[in-house]
């Protein structure tokens, strides 16, 4: 090989080295610019992704989720029973407090009662 | 869409207002393909195509009562399958922010070109260098939307539309002819 065509040969080599993998099929790609194909093969793969039964699932599932509780009734629901918890919670704390007081109250008459029997008279 | 089709397609949705399940299941026949497409287009995520299909046409179901106008049917459509995407799309968006590790797999595109053509593997690379927004405007007007129901869609003007769709347009060009390789 003489000089000038291995220059030759090596200038091929090192602009071909420049070209991205898939080079070809990029310039078919640009050449033939994005058509309804592409849109076509995008709806296809999309379809398949669909399970053979799709309409009646989503019929079934629509059905279901009218007939469950609604968004209002749930909060409702929480608030009836929040409301509930809390009534039960003042109602026996007032119970403790009120027998709290009771056997105070005895404790003390128990004592007043004790200190009057051994209170002397005329002391 | 002719006459006759139109026709057709009003008495099936006036059926299925009436709570005539057939009609409801004959409507989501016809239309899940094309709704498939549709948010494919959007997520460009494969496992979230039957979810996202499905809330489509649940809300479609329980809301179908409400549409005033049964010929604006398939717009009404494809502007709950835009909203379900973008809804998705957002809360997908908050969770990483929030919970940037707990499911890491959910904001990985899966990888293209696996089970592909070449020139499917083109659009969804160059779909998924646009914003969301972009590409549900793209994927309405590949349904048949006129400019005029895009702009109701999207609350604008007709001119903020077509500009809109303008730079959409170009960016797919520009990003499908690019030497992308799976």
């Amino acid at each position: 090989m003489n000089p000038e065509e291995k220059a030759w040969n090596d200038l091929r080599a090192a602009a071909s080295s420049r070209l991205r993998p898939g080079f070809a099929r990029g310039v078919l790609r640009a050449a033939r610019g994005l058509g309804e194909g592409a849109w076509a093969a995008l709806r296809e793969s999309a379809a398949a992704c669909l399970r053979p039964g799709f309409a009646s699932r989503v019929v079934r599932a629509a059905r279901a989720a009218a007939a469950g509780p609604s968004y209002a009734s749930q909060l409702a629901l929480s608030a009836v029973t929040a409301a509930l918890c809390l009534a039960a919670v003042l109602l026996l704390h007032q119970r403790n407090q009120q027998l709290a007081d009771e056997r105070n109250l005895a404790e003390w008459r128990a004592i007043a009662a004790f200190a009057q029997e051994i209170d002397v008279p005329g002391r | 869409m002719d006459e006759t089709a139109t026709k057709d397609l009003v008495d099936l949705v006036r059926r299925a207002q009436r709570g005539d399940e057939a009609a409801l299941h004959e409507l989501i026949v016809a239309y899940q393909n094309r709704v498939a497409g549709f948010v494919f287009a959007i997520t460009n995520r494969r496992d979230q195509v039957e979810d996202l299909s499905q809330q489509v046409f649940i809300k479609m179901v329980r809301a179908i009562d409400g549409l005033q106008a049964p010929s604006q049917f398939e717009s009404w459509l494809f502007r709950l399958a835009r909203n379900t995407c973008i809804d998705q799309l957002r809360r997908q968006k908050l969770r990483r922010i929030f919970l940037p590790f707990a499911e890491e797999h959910e904001n990985i595109a899966e990888p293209a070109g696996a089970v592909d053509t070449e020139e499917l593997d083109a659009l969804r690379h160059a779909l998924a260098q646009l914003r969301p927004q972009d590409r549900a405007l793209l994927a309405l007007v590949q349904e048949g939307r006129s400019h005029a129901e895009i702009a109701v869609v999207l609350a604008t003007s007709v001119a903020a539309v077509k500009a809109r769709l303008h730079r959409a347009r170009e960016h797919l060009r520009e990003h499908y002819q690019s030497n992308h390789e799976p």
